[in-house]
């Protein structure tokens, strides 16, 4: 396989405002991280590789070739954008549908395509429930249904896992490696990189307008290590939960929001997998979502850019 | 997950994706909120009716406009001139041609229609369509409501008006495409089209008809003029004032010019948002 996107000398200004900034960079098949805080240029990057911006500055091909006024490309990329965006009152399955017909399948065609994309984002029991009504981990996977159910050779991922609850995001991260296994190309970005890391190694690092590392990056994520990392968990029983945290050692401190337990951890691929079994289990309850703020991942650039 | 490969379809053209978009969106168009509000204000002239026809019933005394007596046809005229073309078909014109894909940015849902392998113009053409569907089926119920409630009344024959009525629904169609479009381009075209739109339907366009001169052909309601079919009662001293500038074009002319409105507005408009970024507030 080609290799997935191309940038050379890659820019963007909103105005007086830089949104990314003399970008050169290939990303290779496979499975590639994104990784920087909010406000990084990842939206930007995305936007610019799935032709929604016109770049200011320098040139990008995707799959080989331009991206930027050229529809037909679109048969071959699938995008599941960050935005929380839905015509509510659709179903599931009308939604990915009507979607899919415009890659100019047949209605029937069409129908199937949606139906297996919904299954493979074992969504199918709630397929013919409005939209509206869906949980936050069910839009998202519903959205990355749309993504890939006209099977395309690149799937480019904004903040997938944002707010899935510890099982869901367990699956999406299992169903994206699937995807980079099956020989298709993803591109994934995320603010944390734990996330990221548990999908794959090569990683592009990004802050400013700029790419500050790509490859493989593990010495990032030992510095990543040494800050604390917050994690927002929207929970049924948050004082249960609590209980639970605070018998880790990991754990360096939590307090209380409406509905919501907010953890620090001084080791969250340990405190993840953790949350994740006390999900499966249920023992203290449903987690209905899970967040993290990019502070520490924000830190952890502002040191790298001094360094 | 593990789809086999397929042969990539060929991207469907522009008017096969219009269709698609179209399908998208009617359902969409019509339970929207402005469908709600439109709908209301679509109830203004039935309301209007009620009331002239029981004060018909009541007083049997005829309608009389400008001194001189006229039946239920008549007045079914001036209610589709003053109430529909002139008021109705602009406004509905703008707040739906306005927000075509105005709406879809706002709603941030613009990206999953511009990352499908279809020309954008496509979208908009396809919410042109649906915005055509959705504003004639509010509108149809509301004058067919109007005309058996007022033209029976003073006199007035309904089997008599009723070939009249095609030709009415018919230029309400004309009207509210040619006003879609030219909303449809301000819309992609300006920052505030909302504020630009009301000015033209209701700044621009009354203000120009008023004076002698080629700048009324730079209006839609000038044309829209040679498409009415009932005669004005013109007895005011106003009226004949107004009938020294009044010059109308001819059906044909008319129809012609606003078909080039339509096709030129839509191709502008579609360009546009061809060559536009959108940027999505995050």
């Amino acid at each position: 396989m080609p290799d997935l996107v191309i940038a050379d000398h890659l820019s963007k200004w909103y105005g007086q405002v830089i949104g990314l900034n003399d970008v050169s960079v290939t990303v290779p098949a496979g499975i590639t991280g994104l990784l920087g805080p909010n406000g990084a240029g990842k939206s930007t990057f995305m936007k610019l590789i799935t032709g929604q911006l016109k770049p200011s500055k320098g040139g990008i091909t995707v799959l080989g070739e331009p991206i930027w006024q050229n529809p037909g490309l679109y048969n071959r990329i699938g995008f599941c954008p960050e935005q929380d965006a839905f015509y509510e009152r659709m179903t599931g399955r009308e939604w990915v549908t009507a979607l899919v017909r415009l890659n100019g399948v047949s209605d029937t065609e069409a129908a199937a395509m949606a139906a297996r994309a919904i299954e493979d984002v074992e969504l199918t029991e709630a397929a013919d429930k409005k939209i509206g009504a869906y949980s936050k981990g069910m839009r998202q996977r519903i959205k990355m249904a749309q993504a890939l159910a006209h099977n395309p050779e690149l799937l480019i991922l904004d903040e997938p896992l944002s707010g899935m609850d510890p099982i869901a995001r367990r699956k999406a991260i299992r169903m994206i490696k699937d995807w980079g296994r099956a020989g298709k190309g993803v591109i994934v970005s995320s603010h944390i990189l734990h996330e990221i890391e548990s999908m794959t190694a090569n990683i592009l690092l990004i802050n400013q307008g700029r790419i500050l590392a790509e490859g493989n990056v593990h010495q990032i994520r030992d510095l990543i290590d040494e800050h604390p990392h917050t994690v927002h968990i929207r929970a049924e029983q948050t004082r249960a939960l609590a209980r639970e945290f605070l018998g880790h050692d990991d754990v360096l401190s939590l307090k209380f929001e409406e509905g919501a337990v907010v953890v620090q951890t001084g080791r969250p691929d340990a405190f993840y997998a953790r949350l994740t079994d006390l999900a499966a289990s249920g023992a203290h309850g449903a987690i209905h979502e899970v967040t993290s703020p990019d502070d520490n991942l924000q830190a952890v650039f502002q040191y790298l850019v001094k360094s | 997950m593990n789809a086999p490969a397929r042969p990539i379809p060929p991207a469907p053209g522009l008017f096969a994706s219009a269709i698609r978009i179209f399908d998208l969106s009617l359902g969409q168009m019509l339970w929207s909120r402005r469908s709600v509000f439109l709908g209301l204000l679509l109830g203004g002239p039935v309301v209007l009716a009620v009331v002239l026809r029981i004060v018909d019933t009541l007083h049997a005394s005829g309608f009389r406009v400008n001194g001189a007596a006229v039946n239920g046809g008549t007045v079914f005229g001036m209610m589709i001139w003053l109430l529909f073309i002139r008021f109705i078909v602009p406004v509905l014109g703008v707040f739906y041609g306005t927000s075509l894909i105005a709406d879809e940015v706002e709603d941030k849902t613009i990206t999953y229609l511009f990352t499908r392998p279809i020309p954008r113009s496509a979208v908009l053409l396809g919410k042109y369509i649906a915005y055509l569907v959705c504003t004639v089926l509010l509108v149809l119920p509301s004058v067919m409501l109007v005309f058996f409630l007022i033209v029976p009344t003073a006199g007035g024959s309904v089997a008599a008006a009723f070939p009249g009525l095609a030709a009415d629904l018919g230029m309400l169609v004309v009207g509210l495409a040619s006003y879609g479009a030219v909303f449809a381009l301000v819309g992609t075209r300006l920052k505030r089209p909302l504020v630009a739109g009301l000015v033209f339907a209701f700044g621009w366009e009354p203000a120009v008809l008023l004076f002698p001169g080629y700048l009324k052909r730079l209006t839609v309601a000038y044309y829209m003029q040679a498409l009415v079919t009932h005669e004005m009662p013109q007895d005011s001293s106003v009226s004949m004032l107004l009938q020294i500038f009044h010059e109308v074009p001819s059906v044909t002319v008319s129809l012609l010019a606003l078909g080039a409105i339509v096709g030129v507005a839509l191709w502008l408009a579609g360009r546009s948002v061809e060559r536009r970024e959108y940027v999505l507030e995050q």
